[in-house]
């Protein structure tokens, strides 16, 4: 023993008696206190849940038609028009879509200003999309007063001024337009503040989604401009053809500009290379996918022969099992969703985790550009079943819902 | 209805260690988590090329294969297993010493390593460094028995065996400094782990800080190789190949009760019933929302009562990936403490104040231990401070993510001013975790992962020397970083494994009574 206690001046043998006295000074200080019932209620939390709640019942309060475009706004807003959940301009909300006795998520931008959302409201655009199984459906089907289930607004698609360059150059194509539009207004809301420059690529001049609104705060907001790119038409005024690096360069402002990225996956394919051209560094690029291939045996690593073929799924969800058919050329989820699962989803591109299972038996293909897997879950044999398309039967367990 | 023997709610930290104990002693247990990621904070998320680690800056009491520390013997028990890499150095603290003057020390883990730096450092101080270290081996032993001892340690035994344990033990670290008449500046570089139990020098138990401070030098800190979703994912894989169950995005709505005796949790995916369950949940959250308030012990409620809102630290951290490399950047070291004071209870009062006072943050960089961390030519950093509660419970929507971005830029700046690291113009992925983000992922009060705040009559051996009359509900005990242990990883893995033992000789006793 050191000779350390003769040393610590304090401490003598009244302090053994402290020792032992812990628990009855602690049992006091509970008894002192008052006998409350417990709330477990704290402002944080409260504030916390209001931000991102499990999900939002919302119901469309009003649709208005895009014409040429072939496309629909919903505002959709709670059924009490309440506030709904803030959000960042270029995020998006996963709605959850009735078809036929299932639930199909599809995730969708938030097109207007975040202020909209204080306001009670959010708005969604959905445009037609030959062989869009669900696009089309919403836009023949849903009208005023239908009600349906969201997530919360989510997605890292949106500006941020640490990160990155003040002046964006923003590619959109097809319905890729709506983060953009989100952005620009709250850039002219004075909510965001950087410079942005649309390059926005559609066919026809008639077939401009929302070109008037565009136009329009264009006029007024000397921070925001769009050029149209017309792929189909040749005329004054649009720029045509595809977007190539050519026209990044013709209307990149000077000196240090980030490229944002929202559109198909086959818009991706095509400017991927183009945007290499640039030679940015990579911090100065961002890209959103709004969907996964359909067309998997086209991508590079895809093993041909299960091409075509039917598969079978033993689900598990917790206490739950189903055996579901399954094609080779759908992701995994929507064989899933397909048999009245009720499975969790949101960004449907490998992006946000949501639907993370466990991959008990069996093998998946994975597109390289939906592969956004943490080590470990690749490692031990978690898959996001969004962008998996399966190559033999399977055995999978899933998360629950909470709606 | 599925029955288990066990159900465990939330595979936070405790919630883990808990299940894998349970299974192992041949229970049917049930590990039930909110999230579809197991892990609670021991988690990861991904931004484009980079997979982040939100909360593990190291892993205490691990230690080397060949000299194991607490949590590494514990994982191994369980059979888990995976590469952890090894934090050389205990923290580089750069602030100004209690007198004004300029402070920029490196302490290496090792005792005698770290004992001879603070020479170094503070010249004539190895004296009382050694008794300093001798007195945190004889508290760690002192623990160590008393908690072998199931809470019922012989007097006899700690007097003769413990006595300058049982001297210390009830006063606060600051006291015991004092009278140990340990130099200013000594006292100054030791202060720097308080933050770690987020209770300043002169409230924290002497006995807490001596323990947690002599795990995190005698045997250096570890962190796994691919962040700690890759040891959580590991925790659950052995936890399955026990046999045990797992169910994901599966939440407790109530626990279910037969009288005064838990039968059953509710949850999104239906009842569950059980004889036992061990919730990795606030008690505050346990009480308040999850069982009928008749079942509320009188003493329990006056136990949430005593405490108040008193909790520990409210998180606040931002998440830096850079397109450079640690030496292009100018890191040289994994961690970096940068309070402005080294004076804890000057610090604490900044903190309280909210962002106009709080200049306090930790810094790491992952790819200083692990250069593979993230792609080469980059690195992952972070900042960790705390948030003040008023602040962040008044904030409206609107204005939450310009002001979570501000404090992250305030951090940047302070890194800027202390060290002349300077991460702006390479960053290409960011995140910041506000202590709405904790709150909301982790379902803890307030964001607070530290538990309720283990100060004065609520420390940590005070616990301890409670636990046979904390929470008297019958088959159901909290675990986690609000329990005895406090917090923190290490400390939230023995809790778990502590409660879980508990509650299987409460099963054991009751099915002996049944006999």
């Amino acid at each position: 023993m050191p000779d350390l206690k003769v040393k610590v001046g304090l401490i003598g043998k009244f302090d053994m008696l402290k020792f032992k006295n812990m628990k009855k000074v602690r049992e006091k200080a509970i008894q002192a206190a008052p006998a409350r019932e417990v709330d477990g209620v704290f402002p944080i939390n409260e504030n916390a849940k209001a931000l991102h709640p499990d999900f939002l019942e919302l119901v469309i309060d009003r649709i208005v038609d895009r014409g040429g475009a072939q496309a629909k706004t919903f505002v959709l807003k709670r059924p009490d028009g309440k506030p709904l959940p803030y959000f960042r301009a270029g995020q998006y909300i996963s709605l959850k879509i009735p078809m036929d006795g299932s639930l199909v998520s599809r995730s969708y931008s938030l097109c207007d200003s975040p202020k909209a959302a204080l306001a009670g409201e959010y708005a969604i655009t959905v445009r037609a999309n030959p062989g869009g199984f669900v696009a089309d459906r919403l836009l023949a089907e849903k009208k005023v007063g239908d009600r349906l289930i969201a997530s919360c607004p989510q997605g890292f698609f949106y500006y941020e001024d640490l990160r990155d360059a003040k002046k964006v150059v923003g590619l959109a194509g097809g319905s890729g337009i709506t983060p953009f539009l989100s952005m620009a207004r709250a850039i002219a809301d004075g909510i965001e503040d950087f410079e942005l420059t649309l390059l926005f690529g559609s066919r026809s001049e008639d077939n401009i989604l929302f070109r008037g609104e565009l136009d329009e705060i264009a006029r007024a907001c000397p921070k925001f401009k769009v050029v149209h790119v017309l792929s189909e038409e040749e005329k004054v005024g649009f720029e045509s053809g595809f977007i190539t690096a050519e026209l990044i360069k013709k209307y990149a402002p000077e000196g240090d500009f980030s490229v944002f990225l929202c559109g198909p996956e086959a818009m991706y394919k095509f400017l991927k290379p183009e945007i290499e051209k640039l030679g940015l560094p990579e911090r100065r690029f961002r890209r959103k996918l709004i969907d996964v291939t359909k067309t998997p045996w086209d991508c590079e690593g895809y093993p041909q022969e299960a091409r075509g073929k039917s598969f079978q799924i033993l689900v598990k969800q917790g206490p739950q099992e189903w055996t579901i058919p399954a094609s080779a050329d759908e992701p995994v989820l929507v064989a899933v969703e397909r048999a009245g699962i009720k499975a969790p989803s949101r960004c449907r591109a490998g992006e946000c985790g949501w639907c993370r299972s466990r991959l008990l038996s069996g093998t998946v293909f994975i597109p390289q550009e939906n592969e956004m897997r943490r080590w470990a879950d690749v490692h031990y044999g978690y898959i996001h079943p969004c962008c998996s398309f399966p190559t033999s039967d399977l055995v999978l367990e899933i998360p629950g819902e909470f709606f | 209805m599925p029955k288990y023997d066990i159900v465990v709610v939330g595979a936070g930290n405790a919630g883990m260690s808990a299940a894998l104990q349970c299974q192992l002693a041949g229970r049917k247990t049930l590990l039930i988590e909110k999230h579809n990621l197991p892990g609670g904070a021991a988690t990861s998320f991904v931004r484009g090329r980079f997979e982040i680690e939100p909360s593990l800056h190291e892993l205490c009491d691990f230690g080397p294969e060949s000299n194991p520390g607490d949590s590494r013997r514990i994982l191994e028990g369980y059979g888990v297993h995976l590469k952890w890499l090894e934090c050389k150095d205990c923290f580089r603290v750069i602030s100004k010493y209690s007198d004004g003057s300029p402070m920029d020390v490196t302490m290496p883990a090792g005792i005698d390593n770290f004992i001879e730096k603070m020479e170094e450092y503070v010249p004539g101080s190895r004296e009382k460094m050694t008794k300093l270290f001798d007195l945190f081996q004889e508290v760690l032993d002192g623990i160590a028995y008393i908690t072998a001892s199931k809470g019922n340690p012989d007097s006899k035994v700690l007097q003769t065996e413990y006595p300058d344990m049982l001297r210390c033990g009830a006063y606060s670290t600051q006291k015991v400094f004092d009278a140990l008449k340990l130099p200013k500046k000594c006292q100054d570089i030791l202060a720097t782990y308080w933050s770690y139990l987020g209770v300043d020098m002169e409230h924290l138990a002497f006995i807490h800080y001596a323990a947690m401070v002599h795990k995190y030098v005698q045997r250096s800190a570890y962190i796994p190789m691919h962040t700690s979703h890759e040891y959580s994912t590991a925790m659950i894989e052995r936890f399955r190949e026990l046999g045990g169950e797992v169910w994901f995005n599966c939440r407790a709505e109530k626990f279910l009760f037969n009288g005064d005796k838990l039968c059953g949790v509710r949850t999104n995916l239906g009842d569950i019933e059980c004889d036992y369950a061990l919730a990795n949940i606030n008690p505050d959250i346990i009480y308040g929302r999850m069982m009928p308030k008749e079942l509320i012990p009188e003493r329990e409620k006056k136990l949430v009562a005593a405490r108040g809102r008193i909790l520990g630290g409210r998180m606040y951290t931002a998440y830096f990936c850079c397109d450079a490399s640690p030496e292009e950047l100018g890191i040289t070291d994994y961690s970096y403490f940068l309070p402005s004071t080294a004076d804890s209870v000057v610090e604490y009062q900044r903190i309280a104040g909210g962002m106009k006072t709080n200049d306090y943050s930790i810094f790491l960089c992952y790819n200083i231990v692990n250069p593979e961390f993230s792609p080469p030519g980059t690195c992952v950093c972070s900042f960790t401070t705390f948030g003040a509660p008023e602040e962040w419970g008044e904030l409206r929507q609107e204005d939450y993510f310009r002001f979570k971005t501000e404090g992250a830029k305030k951090m940047l700046r302070s890194l800027k001013e202390k060290t002349g690291i300077d991460l702006v113009g390479h960053i290409e992925e960011m995140e910041v975790a506000s202590p709405w983000t904790f709150a909301r992922y982790l379902g803890v009060p307030e964001g607070s992962v530290y538990g309720y705040e283990a100060r004065d009559w609520d420390g940590m051996m005070a616990r301890m020397q409670s636990i046979g009359d904390d929470y008297p509900i019958k088959g159901l005990r909290p675990i986690g970083a609000a329990g005895p242990r406090s917090d923190g990883y290490s400390a939230t893995i023995v809790c778990g494994q502590l409660i879980a033992a508990n509650a299987l000789r409460d099963l054991k006793n009751w099915e002996g009574g049944a006999k």
